[in-house]
């Protein structure tokens, strides 16, 4: 059975909702939550996941302090191997941080805190964390955070589009003033993939709310399957 | 006008919102003590966390100036004096 | 240490009695009052743990941080049982959002709550907020946090002799010393010298207490938890050693602290994000490492033993020694209680309103900050973490959540309060908070199990303020006891007045929790079809007395305040539950502030579909006038969307309970709210014109 770490840091909060919605979704995964000190890259993870929260409070800076942590450390450091890493919310600010996706985050456009649910467009739907979805499929998920906007320049942008597989808020639903309206961002074999939105909270119909549909089932779907492939 | 002094300058104010010594600082510690100790950086001592803002004041001196921004500071609750401290300064 | 003790937040001095009269038994209560926090059997094997606190005066002083450490203190009492946090509650009584100081402590107090909130990842689900110029200087800030656990991981172990004392959290320091005293005491003139009043939050060590006393409790590592709270360690340690007849051996010297502090002030500070695990000896060390693991400050403070006495010692030297009884238990004080002389004044009924627009009375009612669209605050929290919110805010009249992962059953949750109501009335007003949060829970289809209280009032030392205390307690008991749901714990919270001596309305606040057998059947309020039939459950009569309506069209805050119907509101809820498990209620709403139009309204704009009334067809026993029909608070009401094809059904099944169930119109695919009488139409509103003011009102005022 192919093993799935989701780290947690002081302060982690969703830990416990991605280890049961894989439960829920793929059963067929071996996922256990990983206190940070005790994470090893060298323990034979299939796949790992940065799970969202407030790690450290997000004191500083939204996972600036997490990034700087041994665990992170040792993933950076291992990223080349393609071992799937997936960062949601604070876990896709810890992987920016860590310089395993580029980019920073800055404090949402109208200065407060968001959580509602948005509909996403998936662009270049490749590697292991979307292999379940196809170009341009519409996934809905809630955002909660207080430093969602995306930026990266533009001539960095310019460099990547089409290359790398990128998932933008739809039209109207961009929450938090994001640069070209980026919810999450992978790098050029899509192994790393960041994203903003929580696949989480929106893997069953029970936590949807009317007007939506449970779009992060897919994500899971995907890794499964990428994973049985062989990835 | 011919004959009239003016001594209207545009003076550049910093000011620095901290915790008061003695409140417990959550973020500061934070940053502390799992940052900078765990780098090994063991010679910082103490780190306090503040926030700052930087204000243009067109005044007649800069006394003036850093006396405006602290009425301000305090009228419109730009600081809560219950738990900060608010340091003004005239940086040029 | 005696002042922390006997101050009228920690011991109940004035209030004791009084609460004795609350309904606190029912079937599945675990835990009852007295303890850190009530637990309640929902479903076979599963317990509620949920309890209610306020923190208006260092909100009053320092809105960010005083409304955050109110959030923490709640949480971790749900911990003491070993119960996991599962949702937030805020009851927020705010003042005049055009006056500045009010406004300031407004965005202070949402944003602390939000931060706090978000940070230790439990979901701020539901609430209420009020604005109103009486709590400009004193808000009110009560919040609740509710909790599930396996009954059999309940944590309520005894203390025995031999115990080991540890304490775990924050270094304590001086900050918040004899907090609970100034909770005690009306707002000084300056508040800007209550410095010694206020602490600074820190989420992060609330997290790191709740993940490690779960693993604690769930490894069977500790048999007894106390948040250390008002009154701090003095408080913790005595009233356990009371508790449980025992003593206690406590060396100060070995406290983890954060400043250089006396052992007196060690004995009172009230540091947050502490706590006190009482340890069996042998499973001291597996403790620590649990403690270890994640990094949380702790030390082994004292042994508990058989003396009956606190001992505390400084590096050796004996500087404290009570006895563990006398401290916990002083002796209650008989407050006199008079009725103000204008309450009669105040409560004669209203006559002789001019008849106003009625369009622009709707429109005026959906963009009073009572009513508009709580958007502006509950986005801001955080309100799916944990993956159990299935009815989210704002869509329903009360939050659902389900138990866990894969389990269909749930729990609904809602907080409830009409300061006009007390404030004119307070017997009739509380009574109708507990009505209002039964109807809530009930709307969306659960079964209401328990409540929690808070009155909120002024000085207990003036007869004029006390009696608005008894008058709600007396209120909350009696309909708690009609309704056969008990009041399993609560909180008084004294002294809100200004420096002027004036007290803010007085303000009753309840919270409840129900159970649901299936998420799947929750039901929200937005209507789902065109072409459906409303039914409205009631009958209405003519009460504008004390409402929405008198108060923002008329100006006026005073009247009768409708009349409490208990045996209504339990036929009702009975009715109105057999339409939801039978799936012919396709979306619910309980008739509230603003009355009947208020309520149809918002049923139309969340679901964005028009709807055609005819007030004929609306049984109004007394009525003269239209306003009386479209804006009365009678109680005991909802509004129900009928499944298409079931109408019939849902009107034979009213009938063979004798309950007044009348089709009041049909939702329409214009979209526009039409109420007419027979041919003659008396209001039409389009969709599009109230939308803004339902959406945007409060962002406008506080944005």
């Amino acid at each position: 059975m192919p093993k799935v770490a989701v780290i947690k840091f002081p302060g982690t909060n969703c830990d416990e909702d991605v280890s049961s919605a894989f439960k829920e979704v793929e059963p067929g995964l071996d996922v256990r939550i990983v206190w940070h000190k005790e994470f090893r890259v060298g323990d034979g993870w299939d796949a790992v996941v940065v799970p969202g929260g407030f790690s450290y409070g997000d004191w500083l800076r939204a996972g600036a302090i997490a990034a700087r942590s041994r665990a992170i450390e040792e993933l950076r450091d291992s990223a080349g191997k393609g071992v799937p890493v997936l960062g949601i919310c604070n876990g896709f600010q810890v992987l920016v941080e860590a310089g395993l996706l580029r980019g920073a985050f800055l404090p949402n456009e109208h200065g407060r805190f968001v959580c509602r649910w948005v509909k996403l467009k998936v662009e270049r739907a490749r590697g292991p964390w979307l292999s379940a979805t196809g170009d341009g499929e519409e996934l809905d998920m809630p955002v909660a955070h207080g430093e969602g906007r995306y930026y990266v320049d533009e001539g960095e942008y310019l460099e990547v589009v089409g290359r790398v597989p990128i998932i933008r808020y739809a039209p109207g639903y961009n929450p938090n003033g994001s640069a070209y309206d980026i919810a999450g961002i992978g790098n050029y074999d899509g192994s790393v993939l960041g994203i903003m939105p929580h696949p989480e909270r929106a893997a069953n119909h029970v936590l949807t709310p009317r007007g939506f549909r449970p779009g992060g089932a897919a994500i899971f779907r995907s890794i499964a399957e990428s994973l049985k492939r062989g990835w | 006008m011919l004959g009239e002094v003016s001594t209207v300058g545009t003076y550049r104010v910093a000011v620095t919102i901290s915790y008061k010594r003695g409140l417990k600082d959550p973020e500061a510690e934070t940053i502390h003590r799992d940052l900078i100790l765990r780098y090994g950086y063991s010679s910082v001592k103490e780190v306090r966390v503040g926030k700052h803002l930087t204000l243009l004041v067109e005044a007649p001196s800069p006394e003036e100036a850093a006396r405006l921004v602290r009425e301000m500071c305090d009228k419109l609750m730009i600081y809560n004096p219950v738990i900060h401290e608010v340091q003004v300064s005239v940086v040029a | 240490m005696f002042e922390a003790q006997w101050s009228e937040h920690c011991s109940y001095k004035s209030s004791r009695l009084l609460l004795k009269l609350l309904p606190t038994h029912g079937k599945g209560v675990l835990v009852g009052p007295g303890k850190d926090a009530p637990a309640v059997e929902v479903f076979p094997g599963i317990a509620v743990v949920f309890k209610i606190e306020s923190h208006n005066h260092p909100s009053a002083v320092e809105p960010y941080n005083g409304a955050a450490t109110g959030i923490g203190g709640i949480v971790r009492d749900i911990l003491t049982l070993g119960a996991k946090p599962v949702a937030l509650l805020d009851m927020l009584y705010l003042g005049d959002p055009s006056d500045p100081r009010a406004r300031w402590l407004i965005k202070g107090i949402v944003r602390g709550i939000s931060d706090y909130g978000n940070r230790i990842g439990v979901p701020t689900v539901a609430g209420d907020t009020w604005f109103d110029r009486s709590f400009n200087a004193q808000p009110l800030v009560n919040v609740a946090c509710v909790g599930i656990v396996r009954t059999e991981k309940l944590v309520r172990g005894s203390p025995r002799p031999g115990d080991v004392i540890v304490i775990a959290g924050n270094p304590t320091g001086r900050d918040g010393l004899l907090g609970s005293s100034f909770a005690s005491k009306p707002l000084g003139e300056n508040p800007s010298q209550e410095i010694g009043a206020v602490q600074v939050a820190d989420p992060l060590m609330e997290k790191l207490l709740i993940d490690s006393i779960q693993e604690l409790a769930d490894l069977g590592l500790v048999e007894y938890v106390k948040d250390l709270g008002g009154g701090g360690l003095t408080t913790a340690v005595v009233e356990t050693a009371a508790d449980f007849g025992l003593g206690a051996e406590l060396s100060l010297d070995r406290l983890h602290l954060r400043t250089e502090l006396t052992p007196l002030e060690m004995l009172v500070s009230e540091s947050q994000e502490r706590m006190m695990l009482v340890i069996r000896k042998d499973k001291l060390e597996r403790a620590i490492e649990i403690l270890r693991k994640y990094d949380i400050p702790y030390s082994v403070l004292g042994v508990f033993d058989s003396s009956g006495w606190i001992k505390a010692y400084y590096l050796g030297r004996k500087v404290a020694e009570v006895p563990a009884r006398e401290l916990a238990k002083p002796r209650s004080v008989i407050r006199q209680s008079k009725p103000p002389t204008d309450r009669i004044a105040i409560t004669a009924p209203i006559r002789d309103l001019p008849l106003p627009p009625l369009n622009e009375a709707l429109k005026s009612l959906i963009s009073s900050p009572n009513v508009a669209r709580r958007r502006w605050i509950y986005e801001q929290y955080d309100h799916e973490v944990g993956a159990r919110t299935v009815i989210k805010p704002g869509y329903g009249d009360a939050a659902v959540l389900r138990i866990g992962p894969g389990d269909r059953r749930g729990i609904a949750v809602k907080g409830d309060a009409n300061p006009r109501y007390t404030s004119i009335d307070p017997f009739r007003g509380a009574a109708n908070s507990v009505a209002e949060c039964y109807r809530n829970l009930v709307a969306v289809g659960s079964t209401p199990i328990a409540f929690v209280d808070e009155p909120n009032a002024g000085n207990p030392e003036k007869p004029e303020h006390f009696w608005y205390f008894e008058m709600m307690v007396k209120g909350i008991a009696w309909m708690a006891e009609e309704l056969n749901v008990p009041v399993v714990g609560g909180k008084v919270s004294f002294y809100n007045e200004d420096h002027t001596g004036r007290q803010v309305k007085p303000t009753a606040t309840i919270v409840g929790v129900g159970a649901l057998e299936d998420v799947d059947k929750a039901v929200t309020m937005d209507i789902k079809y065109v072409g459906s039939q409303l039914i409205l459950v009631g009958t209405t009569f003519p009460e504008l007395g004390a409402t929405e309506y008198v108060a923002r069209v008329h100006n006026i805050e005073a009247g009768e305040v409708p009349t409490p119907r208990p045996s209504l509101e339990l036929k009702h809820s009975e009715y109105v539950l057999e339409l939801v498990r039978r799936g012919i209620a396709v979306s619910v709403h309980d008739v509230g502030l603003g009355g009947l139009a208020v309520a149809l309204a918002e049923m139309c704009l969340l679901g964005d579909v028009g709807a055609d009334i005819d007030i004929e067809a609306v049984p109004c026993r007394g009525c003269l006038r239209v306003d009386e029909v479209l804006f009365s608070e009678t109680q005991a009401r909802y509004i129900v969307e009928i499944s298409p094809g079931k109408l019939e059904e849902a009107l034979k099944i009213a009938e063979s309970r004798n309950v007044a169930a009348s089709v009041i119109g049909t939702t329409t695919s214009k979209k526009v709210i039409t109420i007419r009488s027979g041919g003659r139409q008396l209001l039409e509103v389009p969709l599009d014109t109230l939308k803004p003011l339902y959406e945007g009102s409060l962002e406008e005022l506080l944005g």
